[in-house]
C-alpha cells in the first residue's frame, strides 16, 4: 500500500502542485524521477531532487521503522513500558508529602507544571529540583545535570548555594551513619562547586528567545547527555504581554509543548514549567485558574497547583495520569522547601534531623 | 427529474452510505456511473434493483470516478502507458499535446472532438474510456447487501465503564470514529486506558495506542488490570496485547497509521494480531500547532488525517477512539470540542467529559460525561463516570487532607 502524497512532509506549495498534476502516491513520485518531476510541475531540478529525497526517507522510514535519529524506539508493548517505568528513577523534592502525592517524586519523561500565585514557592521548588537531580544514585537520586531557563530573572545564586549546601550536608550525615564504600566515594564528587557547575543557566528575555532556546535545546542536550532535568521558570511571563494575536499565541504555545514533550521523551529527562495564575469569571463568582488559557492545560502531563489557605501553603495535584487528586500542606524553610523530609530509598531511623533551622557559618563556602 | 431514489453505496468510501437523488449532475457533480454494458450515461445497479434513467448529461458534466483507496491510486492518476490495454505511449503523447493528462480529463472530455484533434480512432478511444471507467469508478451495492455486510462485520466493544457503555448504546462500535473531548484533568486518558484494559483483557483482542501527549502510564494500566483479574499471567498477557506508539508530530502520526494499515492488510499476525481498537491520545496535540492564523495547510492535513482514520475504521472494522481538547464558545461560554467545524463532521459519536472546576473545594462534583453527537442516541444524555483510583467501579470522593 502506498503513502498518499498529502501525508508526506513536503511544503504546501509543492504539495498543491503535485496534486494538481495528478500525482497521488509516493510510488509514482519515485518512479518519475527528478527530471520528469521538474518538467511536470515546473520546478527546478534541485528542488525536485530535494523533494524526492524526503519522499525516499519517508518510505524507507516506513520499512525500517527507525525513530528519526533519537536512539530510542518509540513503539513497544505496554509490558515493556511497565518494566521501563519501574526501573526509572524519580527526582525527589525533599518534601515527603509532596513526593507521596506525586507517586515518588517528579517523573522523568513527563512534563510537570507548577502553577501558583506570586510568592507561593514555585521558584524555590525549581531550584530545589535543580539540586536534587544531581544526588548520586547510591543516595536515591538520578545523578543527572540540570538546565535552568529563566525568563523572569528570579534565580538567585546564593539561594541555590544554600540549598546545595544543605543537600550535601544531608548526604554526608547519611554516609556517616551507614559507612559504606560507594557512599564515601560518591561524596567526593558531590560538593557545592560541582552542584553549581552542573546547573546550566539560560536567560531569555522575550518569547522569541524562549522559543529559540527550546528549539536549540536538543542539540545542547545531545552534547550534555547527563542532563535529566529541564526547568523553565516562568513560561507565562513572555507570552502574557505584547501579544495581540491570540490564535498565534495558542499555536506557538502548542508547538512549544510538543517540542518539550519530544525533548522529555527522547532524552529521558523531566521537564518542569512554572505558570502564573489568572482570574476567570464564572457565573456568579470568580476563581483563580492557571494562566495561558484552556489549551495550555493539555500541554503538561502532571499539574500541581500551589495556593494559600489563610497563612498555610497548600499544594494540590490537579492532573496526573497515574495518581489520585489530593492536597497537602508544605512550608519553606531556610535551607529546604519542606516540612519534613525522608530520602525514599534509605530509611535512616535515629538519624538526627538535618540542621535546617540552624545557620552554620562554616556551611557557607563559595 | 427521476422519481426514484438510488442508494449509491460508495464502495470503500470512508463515509459509508450516501443517498443521491437522481437529478442531473447532483449537487456537486458527484454522479457515480458504472458502465459494464450499454451506453455510459445510465447507471445500472446490480442485483436486480431497478435502474433509473438519467437524461443525457450536459456537456459540462464531469465524472469523478473514484475507487477504493486500497486499489491502485485514485482518479487523478496521470495517464500512463499500460494503464489499460488500449493505451499506448504515442496515444498518451498525442493526448498530452491536447492538454489531456489525467484519467479525469480523458473520461470527461468529448471523444469526438478528441478523435478529431488528436487524429486517433474514435472506437479505440471509446474502448479505452470504457476500461478506465470500469477500473476507476465505484460500484454501487444495494441496501440489503450493505446491511448484511455491516451486521456481520460490526462488533460492539465494551468500554469497561458501565455508565459510559450506556451512553454509547452498549459500547464502541467498530467501523466508526468516536471522540472524547474534555478539559485538562477531566479523565480522557483514564477512559482511554480503561478501554484498552477492557478490550485487551475481556475480549483478548489487540489494541493500538498512539500517544502524543506523554500521558500513557503503563503502571496505571497495570493497576486497572489488577483490579479486574487476579491471575498475574493474564495481566501480563493483556499488557502484551497493548501496543504503544509515541509520536509527537502529525507526519509521524500519519506514518504510524499507515504502518497499522499495512500490517492489517497483509494480515501479519505477529505484531498487530486481531486488532479491534485504535486509541489516539490526543489528536488536538498534533493538529493545533498547524491550525489558526491564515494558513490553510493545517486544514488540509487535518482532513488527510480524518480520511486515514475513517478508512482504517471502515475497511478493517476497528473502533477508532480519539481525544480532543475543548474551547469555550465565545457567545454562550459553554464548552465545546476544539479543532473547529471541519473536524466536527469526522467523528460519528462525540462525548464531552467534565471534571471538577476547582479541585480543592469541598463537595466538588464528580466526573460526568455528556453525549454531544450520536447517530443512535438522543444528544444531551448525561451520566456520571466513576474514574476511581484502583477499582474502576467504586467512586472515592476526594477530600483535602488537613
Amino acid at each position: 500500500m502506498q503513502r498518499d502524497v498529502g501525508s508526506l512532509p513536503l511544503s504546501p506549495a509543492l504539495r498543491a502542485r503535485l496534486l494538481a498534476a495528478g500525482f497521488q502516491t509516493a510510488q509514482e513520485l519515485l518512479e518519475t524521477g527528478p527530471c520528469g518531476l521538474s518538467k511536470e510541475i515546473g520546478i527546478s531540478r534541485e528542488e525536485a531532487l530535494e523533494a524526492l529525497q524526503v519522499v525516499r526517507q519517508e518510505c524507507a522510514g516506513d520499512a525500517a521503522k527507525t525513530a528519526g535519529g533519537s536512539g530510542s524506539t518509540r513503539k513497544c508493548t505496554a509490558l515493556e513500558l511497565l518494566e521501563e517505568e519501574q526501573t526509572q528513577g524519580f527526582i525527589i523534592t525533599f518534601c515527603s508529602a509532596l513526593d507521596n502525592i506525586l507517586g515518588g517524586g517528579v517523573q522523568l519523561t513527563k512534563i510537570t507544571e507548577i502553577c501558583g500565585a506570586p510568592g507561593v514557592g514555585k521558584t524555590q521548588l525549581c531550584m530545589q529540583l535543580a539540586v536534587d537531580v544531581q544526588i548520586p544514585e547510591c543516595f536515591g537520586g538520578v545523578a543527572g545535570e540540570a538546565v535552568f531557563i529563566d525568563t523572569e530573572g528570579s534565580f538567585m545564586v546564593d539561594r541555590a548555594a544554600d540549598i546545595a549546601t544543605a543537600c550535601v550536608r544531608h548526604c554526608q550525615l547519611i554516609a556517616e551513619a551507614h559507612q559504606e564504600e560507594d557512599h564515601l566515594q560518591a561524596l567526593e564528587t558531590f560538593s557545592l562547586e560541582s552542584i553549581l557547575s552542573h546547573i546550566y543557566y539560560f536567560r531569555c528575555r522575550d518569547y522569541i528567545e524562549l522559543l529559540a532556546q527550546v528549539y536549540l535545546l536538543p542539540d545542547f542536550l545531545s552534547e550534555h547527555s547527563k542532563v535529566r532535568l529541564v526547568v523553565i521558570d516562568g513560561i507565562a511571563f513572555p507570552f502574557r504581554h505584547d501579544f495581540e494575536d491570540l490564535s498565534l499565541r495558542t499555536r506557538l504555545l502548542n508547538g512549544l509543548a510538543q517540542q518539550l514533550i519530544i525533548i522529555a521523551n527522547d532524552h529521558k529527562s523531566a521537564v518542569v514549567l512554572t505558570n502564573q495564575m489568572t482570574t476567570r469569571f464564572g457565573q456568579n463568582q470568580s476563581m483563580l485558574v492557571p494562566a495561558l488559557g484552556e489549551s495550555w492545560g493539555h500541554a503538561a502531563t502532571v499539574r500541581l497547583i500551589f495556593h494559600w489557605d489563610n497563612t498555610q501553603r497548600l499544594a494540590t495535584l490537579y492532573k496526573s495520569p497515574s495518581q489520585k487528586e489530593s492536597t497537602i500542606p508544605y512550608n519553606i524553610t531556610t535551607f529546604h522547601l519542606l516540612k519534613s523530609f525522608k530520602i525514599i530509598k534509605l530509611r535512616a531511623s535515629g538519624l538526627p534531623r538535618c540542621a535546617a533551622s540552624t545557620c552554620h557559618p562554616k556551611c557557607r563556602r563559595y | 427529474m427521476a422519481a426514484g431514489v438510488v442508494w449509491v453505496a460508495l464502495k470503500g468510501h470512508p463515509l459509508g452510505v450516501t443517498r443521491h437523488h437522481c437529478s442531473v449532475g447532483g449537487p456537486m457533480g458527484m454522479l457515480r456511473a458504472v458502465c459494464p454494458h450499454g451506453p455510459p450515461w445510465y447507471p445500472r445497479v446490480r442485483y436486480g434493483t431497478p435502474w433509473v434513467p438519467i437524461p443525457s448529461p450536459h456537456r459540462s458534466l464531469r465524472f469523478h470516478p473514484r475507487s477504493a483507496p486500497s486499489h491502485s491510486a485514485g482518479a487523478m492518476v496521470v495517464l500512463r502507458a499500460g494503464l489499460c490495454p488500449g493505451l499506448t505511449e504515442e496515444m498518451i503523447q498525442l493526448l498530452r499535446a491536447n492538454n489531456i493528462r489525467t484519467v479525469v480529463d480523458f473520461v470527461s472530455s468529448d471523444l469526438e472532438d478528441v478523435a478529431q484533434s488528436c487524429s486517433l480512432s474514435y472506437k479505440a478511444l471509446v474502448a479505452v474510456r470504457r476500461v478506465l471507467l470500469a477500473q476507476f469508478s465505484a460500484f454501487p451495492t444495494n441496501g440489503a447487501d450493505l446491511y448484511e455486510e455491516l451486521k456481520s462485520s460490526t462488533a460492539i466493544l465494551p468500554t469497561g465503564n458501565p455508565s459510559l457503555d450506556q451512553l454509547l448504546d452498549a459500547g464502541l462500535y467498530t467501523g466508526e470514529v468516536t471522540e472524547l473531548a474534555g478539559a485538562p484533568g477531566s479523565g480522557k486518558t483514564q477512559v482511554c486506558l480503561s478501554i484498552a484494559a477492557s478490550v485487551s483483557l475481556g475480549l483478548r483482542q489487540h489494541v493500538f495506542f498512539l500517544d502524543s501527549t506523554g500521558g500513557f502510564t503503563a503502571s496505571r494500566l497495570y493497576q486497572m488490570l489488577q483490579a479486574r483479574v487476579e491471575d498475574k499471567e493474564e495481566q501480563l498477557e493483556a499488557l502484551q496485547r497493548v501496543q504503544v506508539v509515541r509520536m509527537f508530530d502529525i507526519y509521524e502520526m500519519l506514518r504510524a497509521l499507515h504502518e497499522v494499515r499495512d500490517c492489517l492488510s497483509q494480515q501479519v499476525e505477529s505484531s498487530a494480531g486481531p486488532l479491534k481498537a485504535v486509541l489516539i491520545d490526543s489528536v488536538s496535540a498534533v493538529l493545533s500547532p498547524l491550525l489558526g492564523g491564515r494558513q490553510s495547510e493545517g486544514l488540509a492535513i487535518m482532513m488527510q488525517l480524518a480520511r486515514e482514520l475513517k478508512t482504517l475504521a471502515k475497511e478493517f472494522s476497528v473502533a477508532v477512539v480519539v481525544t480532543n481538547q475543548v474551547t469555550r464558545d465565545s457567545s454562550t461560554g459553554a464548552l465545546k470540542s476544539a479543532l473547529g467545524r471541519s473536524w466536527s463532521f469526522v467523528p460519528s459519536t462525540r462525548v464531552l467529559l467534565q471534571g471538577r472546576a476547582v479541585p480543592w473545594e469541598e463537595g466538588a462534583a464528580p466526573h460526568t460525561a455528556c453525549l454531544a453527537k450520536s447517530p443512535r442516541q438522543p444528544t444531551g444524555m448525561q451520566v456520571q463516570l466513576d474514574i476511581g483510583s484502583d477499582a474502576v467501579q467504586e467512586q472515592r470522593p476526594v477530600t483535602p487532607t488537613p
